[in-house]
C-alpha cells in the first residue's frame, strides 16, 4: 500500500488543482446549468481516490496485531519532539473509511448542484477531508491537535460562505456561535496537549515528546490529570455535540448547505469521540475513571434530551440534528463504560452513525426538493406512491437510524449498552428509554415525510439516477455491514481493548480474581497478565497493574 | 439432508420470494407475486416436513441440532453466530407458521386481488413469515432479538400498508414502539441471563443453568438475576403476544389487511411470546417467581380480553380481543408447566383463528368495508360457505367436542389444575374465560349471520355485491384515498372465490380435527414429538388423576354449550335482552362501559406515559432549548466577541482574520505560560 500521506493528501491537492483550474480559467460563475465543473469532478475523483485507498487500506488490515500499520514516522519539530507521525490501528481503521465513503458521496452530491465559486468551494470541501483524514491517522498528540484545528477552518468558510439563511438563522448568526464554541474547544485541547507534552516529559523524565505512546502521562499528578482530561473532554463533547454543549447545533445545522452537513454530522461528530478512545483513555485512565460518573451523565443527558426534541422537532434537518445529539450520547456512554464491550460498541457505533445520518439528510435533501424546498416535515407527506425506490431506501436507513435489531446500528447499541450495563446497571436501564424514543423519532420522520396524506406542496416522483447513485452505495453498505458487523469487530477488537485496558482494570470493573469462572470468558473479565511483568514503574498509583498497551495480548478478552 | 440444511432452506425460501418481489416489483405481471410469495412459502412448508423426517431420524436424545453459517459478533467476550436450532420445537413451530402461512397467502391472492399494492404485499408478507421463522429458528439470543424486531417491524409495514390513511399509519408506529419496549426487555433480559450464564447462545446458556455441578448455579432457584432475566423476557413476550399492559396496539393492528390479521393472530407474531417462554423454560423452571408472574398476567388477559369481546362491535376487533384472551391461555399454561398443551393450543388457535379471520373478510367484503357488528345481520343465506367456516371456527374456539380448541384448551387447564395450590385460582378463571368465549363467539355469529339480512345482505342474495359510493374511513370520516388504497374497494367474497374457499376448507378441516391427534388417554402425538426438547423439565406431563381429567372434560363442555345458549338467548330469542341487562343488573351499565372503553388501558396509557412524554418534548422544544440556542446562556460571549469584532459580522475573511488571531494569541499565552515554568 502507498504510504498514508497520500490518503490523506490526495484530496486536498485535487481540491487545489481545481481551485487553481478555475483561477487560471478566471471563471468566479460557470454557466447556468446545473451539472459538472472541473473543480467538481477532481473534487470527486479525489475523494474516489481516497477512498480506494481506504478500501486497500481496510483489506490489507493485519489483524492479528496490534501494532500500528503502515506507519509514517518523520521528525516535524525536533525542539518540540513533534513527529509526522501516521499509522493505521484497529481504531482508526474502519472510521478513515468511512470517512472516505461520505465524502466520495458527497462530493457526487455537490456536483449535482450548482456553486458559486466552485473552485473555492471544493477545496474547502477536500480540504476538509484531508483535515479529517489526518486527524483520524495521527499518531502524535500535536499532529492531531493540529488536524483537529485545520478541519474547522473550511467548514467555517463553508457555512459562511455557501450556507443559506432560514429564517430568523442567519449564516452569520450561525457561523458565529460554531467558532465561539469550537474555538473554545480548541483552544482548551491546546493547552491540554501542551500541558500533556511538556508536564509529563518534566515529571517523568526524558526530552519533550508528543508522539502517542511515548508520552509518559502516568507520572503526571491525578490533580494535573484531571483537569487535562476536563480540557480534552470539552473540546471532544463540543465537537460531538453533546447535552449542553451543543448550543451551535441547531443554527449550524439549519445554515449548512446539507452536502456539506453530510459530511460534518457523519464524520466529524466522530472525531471528538475517537479523541476519548484513542488519546484520552489511553493517556488518562485515572481521570476517566474518576470523571466516569460525570461522563456517563451527561452521555445519558445527551440521550434522552436529544430524543426527546428529536420526536418534537418538526425542522427535518433538526431532528437528524438532535437525533445524532442521542447517537453520540450513546457512543459516549459505551466510551465511558470503560470495558471492552462499551468501548467495542462505541466504536461500530461510530462507523454506523456515519453511516445512517448521512444518507438521512441526503434523503432530507431529497425530500425538500420535492416539497416546494421546505425541509419542514408539516409541507411534507404521501409520495412513497410515486417514489417506491426512494421510499424503500429511507426505510431501510429509518430502520437503521432506530437501530432495529439486524442492522448493524443494533450490534453496537447491543455492545454499548451491554458494557453500560456491566459498569452501571441504573444508567444502562435509563438509557434504554433513547431505544424506545429512538423509534419514535425516527419513524415520525418517516411517516409524516412519505406517508400520510400527500403535501399541499408537495409533487411526488421518484429519485432521480444521479440522486440514486449518491444513496443506493451507501445503502448497500449499511446492509452488509447488517449482514456482517464481525468485519469492523474483528479488525477493532485488540486496538479497543488496549485503549480501554488501564481505565478498565483500575475501573474496578473487572478486578481480578472476580471472574465467576477462571479459565472462561465471562462478562468480559479482563485477566491481566501477571503484573511483575509490567514494565512501567512510574506512577504505580494509576498504572498500577497496567500493561503497555502494546502488548495487550494476555489481557484480550474474548481467546 | 440433514435437518439443519432442511432449516436453512426454510429460510431461504421465504427470503428468495420476498427478494423477487421486492426488486421485481415492476416487472411482475398480474397476480405472478402472488403466486411467487404464496410458493415460496409452500416450498418452506415442504422444507419443514423434510427437517420434520430428518429430526425422527435422530434418536430422541440427538434431537437438538445446531448449524452456523457465519460469525455475526465475535468479540470482547460474547459470541454470536448466524446459527440457527433444529430441535422438536423449533420443527412444531416451523410446521405450523409455514403450513398456516401457506393458506393465507393462497386467501390474499384473491383478497388483494385489485389492490394497488399486491406486490408490494406480497413482499411484506414474505418478510413477516421469514421474520417468524428466523424467531423460531434462531439458535442464540442476538438472532432471536434479531427475528422478534423482524417480526415488529413486518407487522408495522403491514399494518400501515395503506399509508395514506391516518389512522393506519397511526396503528402502525403504536404497534412498532410497543413492540420495541418488548425488544427492550428482551435485550435487558438476555443482558441479565448472559451475566448469569456468561453466552448468548442459547443451548450454551440452557446447559449452564442446568449444570448443576457447578458451585455457581447448583440447584439454587429464584437467582435474582435470572428472576430478573426472565421477568424482562416476559415484558418482551407481554409486548408481542398482546399481554396486559402491552396489548393495546392489537386492536388497533386490524387497519391492516384481513388476511394480514389473520396472520398476525394465527401463524406468526402474537405467538412468539408462547414460544419464548417455551423455548427458556430451561431458565424460567429455575426462576418461579417469574413463571408466576406469566401465568398471572396470562390469566388476567384471558379474562379482561373476553369481557371486552363481549362489548365491541367492530366483527375483527371481537375476533382480535379473542386472539388475547387466548394467547392468555397459551401463556398462562407455557408458564406452569403445560408446555404440550400451550403449544398444542398454539397449533389448533392458528388453524381456527386464521379461518375466522378469513371468514370476517369475506363479511367485511360483502359488506363493502364496513365492519360494525351493528350494521350487519342476516347473511347466513347469502354467504353459507363462510357461515359455515365461521360455525365451525366458532365452535373449535368455544372448545366444544370434538372440535380442536376443546383438547387444547382443556389440557391447559388439566395441567394447571394438576400443580394444585394458588393454581386452582388460575384453573377457575380459565373456564370462567372459556364461558365468555362462548358468548362473545356466538354473539358475534348470530349478530352477523342470523336475524333479518340487512340490505347488503338482500342485495348479495340477488346476486349484487354491494359497493360504497364514496368510500369513507369510519374512523375518522375522511375520504378514503384510492392511489394506495383502502379496506374493501374490491369485495373478495369466499363464496366467489376459489382460492379463498380452499385455504378456508383446509383450516376448517384443521379445526375440526386436529385435536384428534392428542385426546387425554388415547394418544399423544405432540407430547412424545416434543419430549427431546422438554427432556430435562421437572413440569413436562405431570401425571394425571382421572377425575380431574373427566371434570375437566366435562366442565369444558357444559361451559362451551352454556356459553352459546346463553347468546342464542340474548341475541336470538329475544333481541333486546343485552340492553335490558344493562339496566336491569345494578351496576350494569358502568360495567358495560368499562367493557366497551377496554376497560381504559389506552386512555390509561395516554395519560400516563404519551401525553407527559409530549407535553415534555414541547416544553424543551418551545421553552428549555432556548436556553442554549437563543442568546440568552451564549448572549453574553457573543455579545463580548460582537462588541470587540464588527468584522465577524460582516465577512467570512473576518472569521478568518479573528480565528487566526485568537488562534496565535492563545498558543503563544499558553507556550509563555509553560516557557516560564521549564
Amino acid at each position: 500500500m502507498p504510504p498514508l500521506s497520500i490518503l490523506i493528501w490526495l484530496p486536498a491537492a485535487l481540491g487545489l488543482l481545481g481551485a487553481l483550474s478555475s483561477l487560471a480559467r478566471g471563471a468566479r460563475d460557470t454557466g447556468e446549468e446545473a451539472g459538472w465543473t472541473l473543480p467538481g469532478a477532481l473534487a470527486l475523483l479525489g475523494a474516489l481516490g481516497a477512498l480506494g485507498l481506504a478500501i486497500g487500506y481496510i483489506a490489507d488490515f493485519h489483524i492479528g496485531s496490534t501494532k500500528l500499520q503502515h506507519v509514517t514516522d518523520v521528525m516535524w519539530v525536533k525542539e518540540l519532539g513533534i513527529h509526522y507521525k501516521l499509522g493505521v490501528s484497529g481504531l482508526n481503521v474502519f472510521l478513515v473509511g468511512l470517512t472516505a465513503l461520505l465524502f466520495a458521496a458527497a462530493v457526487l452530491a455537490a456536483n449535482l448542484r450548482r456553486w458559486q465559486r466552485p473552485g473555492l468551494f471544493f477545496f474547502h470541501f477536500m480540504l476538509a477531508e484531508s483535515a479529517v483524514l489526518g486527524a483520524f491517522l495521527a499518531q502524535d498528540l500535536a499532529l492531531f491537535v493540529a488536524f483537529f484545528d485545520l478541519m474547522l477552518i473550511p467548514f467555517y468558510f463553508m457555512v459562511g460562505g455557501w450556507g443559506a439563511d432560514r429564517g430568523e438563522v442567519t449564516r452569520v448568526r450561525a457561523t458565529l456561535k460554531f467558532v465561539i464554541y469550537t474555538f473554545v474547544g480548541s483552544l482548551l485541547m491546546l493547552a491540554a496537549a501542551i500541558a500533556t507534552g511538556v508536564l509529563s516529559a518534566q515529571e517523568g523524565g526524558g526530552h519533550i515528546t508528543f508522539a502517542l505512546g511515548e508520552i509518559r502521562s502516568s507520572a503526571l499528578g491525578s490533580g494535573t490529570q484531571d483537569w487535562i482530561f476536563l480540557f480534552f473532554a470539552a473540546a471532544f463533547l463540543v465537537k460531538m455535540p453533546a447535552f449542553p454543549l451543543h448550543g451551535w447545533m441547531p443554527d449550524g445545522y439549519r445554515a449548512m448547505p446539507i452536502e456539506v452537513l453530510m459530511v460534518f454530522s457523519g464524520v466529524l461528530s466522530k472525531v471528538g469521540a475517537y479523541g476519548f478512545l484513542a488519546i484520552v483513555l489511553p493517556l488518562f485512565p485515572g481521570a476517566a475513571v474518576h470523571f466516569q460518573t460525570l461522563m456517563l451523565v451527561i452521555a445519558l443527558a445527551s440521550i434522552l434530551y436529544g430524543s426527546v426534541q428529536a420526536f418534537s422537532q418538526t425542522d427535518a434537518r433538526l431532528v437528524a440534528g438532535y437525533s445524532s445529539v442521542a447517537q453520540l450520547g450513546f457512543i459516549t456512554l459505551g466510551i465511558f463504560a470503560l470495558n471492552g464491550k462499551g468501548a467495542q460498541g462505541a466504536l461500530l457505533q461510530m462507523v454506523n452513525h456515519g453511516l445512517v445520518v448521512a444518507p438521512l439528510l441526503f434523503i432530507i435533501g431529497v425530500l425538500a426538493r420535492r416539497a416546494d424546498g421546505s425541509e419542514d416535515i408539516r409541507d411534507m407527506g404521501g409520495i412513497a406512491t410515486r417514489a417506491p425506490v426512494f421510499a424503500s431506501l429511507f426505510l431501510i436507513v429509518s430502520l437503521a437510524t432506530l437501530a432495529m435489531p439486524g442492522s448493524s446500528n443494533f450490534v453496537g447499541e447491543f455492545l454499548i449498552l451491554l458494557g453500560a450495563f456491566q459498569a452501571k446497571l441504573a444508567i444502562a436501564i435509563i438509557a434504554f428509554t433513547g431505544v424506545v424514543l429512538a423509534s419514535v423519532y425516527a419513524l415520525r420522520l418517516f411517516i409524516r415525510s412519505v406517508h400520510n396524506r400527500v403535501g399541499a406542496k408537495v409533487s411526488s416522483r421518484d429519485i432521480s439516477i444521479a440522486d440514486g447513485a449518491v444513496l443506493v452505495p451507501v445503502v448497500l453498505v449499511i446492509l452488509f455491514m447488517a449482514l456482517y458487523p464481525q468485519l469492523a469487530l474483528k479488525r477493532s477488537e485488540k486496538a479497543v481493548q488496549t485503549s480501554v485496558y488501564v481505565a478498565a482494570s483500575d475501573s474496578g470493573a473487572h478486578p481480578e480474581g472476580q471472574c465467576p469462572k477462571p479459565g472462561r470468558d465471562v462478562l468480559g473479565c479482563l485477566t491481566p497478565g501477571p503484573s511483575s511483568q509490567s514494565t512501567q514503574t512510574a506512577g504505580t498509583q494509576v498504572l498500577g497493574t497496567g500493561e503497555p498497551p502494546e502488548t495487550p495480548e494476555e489481557g484480550a478478552v474474548g481467546e | 439432508m440433514s435437518a439443519t440444511t432442511w432449516g436453512w432452506l426454510v429460510l431461504a425460501f421465504p427470503l428468495a420470494g420476498t427478494l423477487v418481489s421486492a426488486l421485481g416489483f415492476r416487472r411482475l405481471p398480474g397476480r405472478s407475486a402472488g403466486w411467487v410469495g404464496t410458493g415460496a412459502i409452500a416450498l418452506s412448508f415442504v422444507a419443514s416436513i423434510g427437517a420434520l423426517i430428518a429430526l425422527q431420524g435422530h434418536a430422541p436424545e440427538h434431537r437438538e441440532l445446531v448449524s452456523s453459517l457465519w460469525s455475526y459478533a465475535s468479540s470482547v467476550g460474547i459470541d454470536a453466530k448466524v446459527s440457527i436450532l433444529v430441535d422438536p420445537l423449533s420443527v412444531f413451530m416451523i410446521l405450523t407458521v409455514t403450513g398456516v402461512s401457506t393458506l393465507i397467502h393462497l386467501y390474499s391472492i384473491s383478497y388483494m386481488e385489485g389492490d394497488r399494492g399486491f406486490v408490494r404485499y406480497f413482499a411484506y408478507l414474505n418478510f413477516f413469515v421469514l421474520s417468524m421463522l428466523l424467531l423460531v429458528l434462531a439458535g442464540n439470543f442476538l438472532l432471536l432479538i434479531v427475528g422478534w424486531a423482524f417480526v415488529g417491524a413486518a407487522s408495522y409495514l403491514l399494518i400501515s400498508f395503506w399509508y395514506r390513511r391516518t389512522t393506519a399509519t397511526r396503528a402502525g408506529i403504536k404497534a412498532f414502539v410497543i413492540n420495541v419496549v418488548g425488544d427492550v426487555g428482551l435485550v435487558l433480559g438476555t443482558y441479565f441471563i448472559f451475566k448469569h450464564t456468561g453466552t448468548l447462545d442459547l443451548l450454551g446458556s440452557f446447559h449452564a443453568v442446568s449444570n448443576a455441578a457447578h458451585p455457581a448455579f447448583g440447584h439454587a432457584t429464584n437467582d435474582g438475576d435470572l428472576v430478573a432475566g426472565c421477568v424482562l423476557l416476559l415484558v418482551g413476550a407481554f409486548a408481542k403476544s398482546a399481554q396486559i399492559p402491552l396489548h393495546t396496539w392489537l386492536p388497533d393492528a386490524m387497519e391492516g389487511p384481513t388476511p394480514v390479521s389473520s396472520l398476525i393472530h394465527a401463524a406468526t407474531m402474537v405467538t412468539a411470546g408462547v414460544y419464548l417462554i417455551a423455548r427458556m423454560h430451561p431458565l424460567f423452571e429455575r426462576a418461579p417467581a417469574a413463571q408466576d408472574v406469566g401465568a398471572i398476567v396470562g390469566a388476567a388477559t384471558l379474562l379482561i380480553a373476553g369481557t371486552i369481546g363481549l362489548a365491541q362491535t367492530d366483527i375483527k376487533r371481537v375476533i382480535a380481543y379473542s386472539t388475547m384472551s387466548q394467547i392468555g391461555y397459551m401463556i398462562m399454561g407455557v408458564s406452569v408447566g403445560a408446555y404440550a398443551a400451550g403449544l398444542f393450543h398454539l397449533m389448533t388457535h392458528a388453524f381456527f383463528k386464521a379461518l375466522l379471520f378469513m371468514a370476517a373478510g369475506s363479511i367485511i367484503g360483502a359488506m363493502a368495508g364496513e365492519q360494525s357488528l351493528d350494521r350487519m345481520g342476516g347473511f347466513r343465506r347469502a354467504l353459507p360457505f363462510t357461515y359455515a367456516s365461521f360455525v365451525i371456527g366458532g365452535l373449535a374456539l368455544s372448545g366444544i367436542p370434538p372440535f380442536s380448541g376443546f383438547f387444547s384448551k382443556d389440557e391447559i387447564l388439566l395441567v394447571t389444575g394438576e400443580r394444585g395450590g394458588w393454581h386452582w385460582a388460575l384453573y377457575v378463571v380459565g373456564y370462567l374465560g372459556a364461558l365468555l368465549t362462548a358468548i362473545y363467539t356466538f354473539r358475534l355469529i348470530f349478530r352477523a349471520f342470523h336475524g333479518e339480512p340487512v340490505a347488503e345482505a338482500q342485495e348479495l342474495e340477488a346476486g349484487h355485491v354491494h359497493h360504497a359510493e364514496h368510500p369513507t374511513n369510519p374512523a375518522t370520516g375522511e375520504v378514503e384515498d384510492t392511489d394506495v388504497g383502502f379496506p374493501g374497494p374490491v369485495h373478495a367474497i369466499a363464496e366467489r372465490a376459489l382460492p379463498m374457499r380452499v385455504a378456508m376448507g383446509l383450516l376448517a378441516v384443521g379445526a375440526i380435527g386436529a385435536g384428534l391427534i392428542q385426546i387425554p388417554k388415547v394418544d399423544f402425538v405432540i407430547d412424545d414429538f416434543l419430549r427431546p426438547t422438554f427432556a430435562d423439565s421437572h413440569l413436562y406431563e405431570p401425571h394425571t388423576r382421572n377425575g380431574l381429567l373427566a371434570l375437566g372434560l366435562i366442565l369444558g363442555t357444559v361451559i362451551g354449550l352454556a356459553g352459546i345458549a346463553l347468546a342464542y338467548r340474548i341475541w336470538v330469542a329475544r333481541p333486546g335482552t343485552a340492553s335490558a341487562l344493562r339496566s336491569a343488573v345494578p351496576g350494569g351499565r358502568a360495567l358495560y362501559r368499562l367493557f366497551l372503553n377496554k376497560w381504559y388501558f389506552d386512555e390509561l396509557i395516554d395519560a400516563l406515559v404519551v401525553r407527559p412524554v409530549g407535553m415534555l418534548g414541547r416544553f424543551s422544544r418551545d421553552s428549555f432549548e432556548r436556553l442554549f440556542v437563543q442568546d440568552t446562556l451564549v448572549g453574553g460571549t457573543t455579545g463580548v466577541v460582537r462588541a470587540g469584532s464588527a468584522a465577524v459580522r460582516a465577512a467570512q475573511s473576518g472569521f478568518v482574520r479573528y480565528y487566526a488571531a485568537l488562534l496565535v494569541l492563545g498558543v503563544a499565552g499558553v507556550g509563555f505560560y509553560f516557557l516560564l515554568q521549564t
